[in-house]
């Protein structure tokens, strides 16, 4: 049907820019500056030597070809061993992604919750306190940076009110404080754009069209309005993924917790290129993905997209 | 349904503007109610102030809307929601494009409609949202429904929404203008459907149309509507046969001449007013072929001629 030709199309769409995603991924770290083999060796290592650990690593191959392999060793699953650690990439980040996982979909569920009840209601008292307390509160999670809005928050739940345990993992409160961190940071970025979505939509036709036919209010809003703005919304979900991804490696160090940012951070620090690039790599896929998903959800929201089979 | 000097002024950018400056108005049961005037007289606004639906920056200053015993003005905007729209009246808006909602197929909002009012079980509703779709003779209704508002032509999203607040079932239809997107056959159908219905439903109709020809088939009654005021109430019959506010005269006379189209009406000299900073007095006063030194100071009111018959000039 129709809609499937909708979803082959997009998914097609996609392929170039997975290829662009890999190109920009190997090459950022091949032609930024520092040598991996130096680091590890040490100032005083003879040329032979850091030759021959070159050649192990393949990194004596001209670009394109090690490019090549490269691709060729992702498809196979295999992104390569860190110099570092001397292990499989894939074994190091799978020991850590589940622990990212959860800081990113707990961050996102409080921050869109969060941010679509203070925008919808915003909007719907619109110039009341409440409005401007909404608008207040957005830009002061915004200014303050995360990580020091990550250390007050351990400070005054963690130090003094010991609430929640102050470092590490151990159980569902350890999550509450880091997911807090990134759920208020980014609740702004859906609280601003849903007051605006509401508002604009809430002064459509069909909306006074509902209300003369006696459909109730709050009806009219859950009913008709929302699901109108839900298309913008989940652009902006897909927009905010990668920002919320970011801020979960900072609250991830602040917080102490072993997961892919800590892995990521300390790696770029040691030039572990296999593994910042196997990071990378699947921090930009999963954008892709999200990006995608936006995409098929859209159609299924608004029946426009599937016969124009674009976007509006 | 009486309306007894009604107010209501925007709050705009520019300063206040007063939009409705003393409505006065009745619409008897059972009848079809025309209210005619040029484009920005606050016809529109007439309708949304009686469905408590008026826009954010509007305010009513004055006035009662006495609806079966009560003033729809002191009713909460609960009550208006449970008690009134819908059920006793509902309005077809002017701009049917962006009446329906783009996301929801017609049968959803049709379906909306029913659920609120009739009781019936899901099965026979199908059959009732099929049944307000040929009411207004749209054809094959059984697919229609299924559609989404996009995949219509702006006539068919104009008869949709008829059949919509028809579904509601309401006592008084307001009806704005709702024969602007229909071509000149279609249209014709459609007052012949509306016609039908007033033969077979206890149904009274509001109907805001620039169209004198369109009302002169359809209406018992017509309000002729100025600069925000009602400057002449009076029959179908009496409209051509003797009208007495000069504005209606020239109304009148237009559509007897070429020209059946207010909008294109060129025999009024002068502009319709901005309401913004209205004419002190009648506000027909600078376009008035008969006016009188009075006509600039004071406001004149509403006097009966005969019966139903009542006009708004000093010279009358
Ligand atoms: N929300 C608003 N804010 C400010 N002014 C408004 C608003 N709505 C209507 N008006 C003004 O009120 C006046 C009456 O508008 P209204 O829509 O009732 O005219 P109308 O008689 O229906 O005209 P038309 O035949 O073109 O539909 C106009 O001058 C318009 O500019
Ligand atoms: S009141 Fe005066 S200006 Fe107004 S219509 Fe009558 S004669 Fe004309
Ligand atoms: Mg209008």
């Amino acid at each position: 049907m129709n809609k499937w030709g909708y979803v082959g199309k997009r998914l097609l769409k996609t392929i170039p820019i997975i290829i662009g995603v890999t190109l920009v991924t190997f090459l950022i770290l091949h032609l930024s500056p520092g040598d991996p083999v130096r680091i590890m060796l040490g100032p005083y290592a003879t040329p032979e030597t850091v030759a021959a650990l070159r050649a192990q690593y393949g990194l004596d191959q001209p670009l394109p070809l090690q490019y090549f392999s490269w691709l060729g060793n992702i498809a196979q699953g295999d992104l390569g061993t860190s110099i570092r650690y001397n292990r499989p990439v894939t074994e190091l980040v799978q020991a850590r992604i589940g622990i990212t996982l959860t800081l990113t979909l707990a961050g996102l569920v409080i921050s869109v919750t969060l941010g679509s009840i203070l925008g919808i209601l915003a909007a719907l008292k619109q110039n009341s306190w409440l409005d401007y307390l909404c608008t207040f509160q957005a830009m002061f999670w915004i200014s303050i940076p995360g990580f020091w809005l990550a250390i007050l928050l351990l400070y005054i739940f963690g130090l003094q009110l010991r609430w929640v345990p102050i470092a590490g993992l151990s159980g569902f409160a350890s999550v509450i404080l880091p997911a807090l961190t990134i759920g208020l940071q980014e609740e702004a970025w859906f609280a601003r754009p849903m007051r605006a979505e509401m508002l604009g939509v809430l002064n459509e036709g069909y909306i006074k069209a509902a209300r003369a036919k006696g459909v109730r209010y709050y009806r009219v809003v859950g009913k008709h309005a929302l699901r109108n703005v839900m298309v913008p919304m989940i652009t902006m979900l897909a927009l905010r993924l990668p920002w919320v991804i970011a801020g979960s490696v900072v609250v991830e160090v602040v917080f102490a917790w072993g997961g892919m940012g800590s892995l990521l951070v300390n790696s770029v620090l040691a030039r572990d290129y296999p593994v910042v690039q196997g990071i990378l790599l699947i921090i930009a896929l999963s954008v892709v993905l999200a990006n995608l998903l936006a995409d098929l959800v859209y159609s299924l929201i608004d029946p426009r997209i599937r016969v124009e089979g674009g976007k509006k | 349904m009486r309306i007894e000097d009604l107010q209501v002024a925007f709050s705009t950018e520019e300063g206040p503007v007063e939009a409705l400056d003393g409505v006065e108005l009745t619409i008897h049961q059972g009848t079809f109610h025309g209210l005619i005037g040029e484009t920005g007289c606050g016809k529109s606004v007439t309708g949304q102030t009686i469905m408590g639906l008026l826009d954010n920056n509007a305010r009513i200053k004055k006035g009662r809307i006495m609806y079966r015993e009560q003033d729809l003005l002191k009713l909460s905007s609960r009550q208006m929601e449970r008690q009134i729209r819908g059920n006793e009246i509902a309005m077809i808006f002017q701009d049917p494009g962006s009446s329906l909602n783009p996301l929801f197929t017609i049968k959803n909002q049709i379906e909306e409609a029913i659920k609120m009012y009739r009781p019936v079980p899901r099965e026979r509703r199908e059959g009732l949202i099929l049944e307000a779709l040929q009411q207004v003779k749209l054809p094959d209704a059984r697919n229609l429904m299924h559609r989404y508002p996009h995949q219509l032509s702006g006539g068919m999203k104009q008869r949709v929404m008829i059949a919509m607040m028809l579904a509601c079932n309401p006592r008084l239809l307001i009806a704005d203008e709702p024969t602007t997107a229909l071509d000149v056959s279609i249209q014709a159908q459609f007052i012949k459907v509306l016609k039908d219905l007033k033969d077979n439903l206890d149904l009274t109709i509001l109907y805001i149309t620039h169209d004198l020809a369109v009302i002169s088939e359809l209406c018992d009654y017509v309000s002729v509507m100025y600069a925000g005021r009602i400057v002449e109430n009076l029959s179908m019959y009496d409209l051509f046969r003797d009208p007495c506010h000069p504005y209606t005269e020239k109304l009148v006379n237009s559509v007897l001449g070429v020209s059946t189209r207010l909008d294109q009406l060129e025999e009024i000299p002068g502009s319709v007013p901005r309401l913004i900073n209205p004419p002190p007095g009648c506000r027909f006063h600078p376009r008035c072929s008969e006016v009188l030194p009075v006509c600039s100071q004071e406001v004149p009111l509403l006097k009966e001629v005969k019966g139903l018959h009542s006009v708004a000039c000093h010279r009358r």
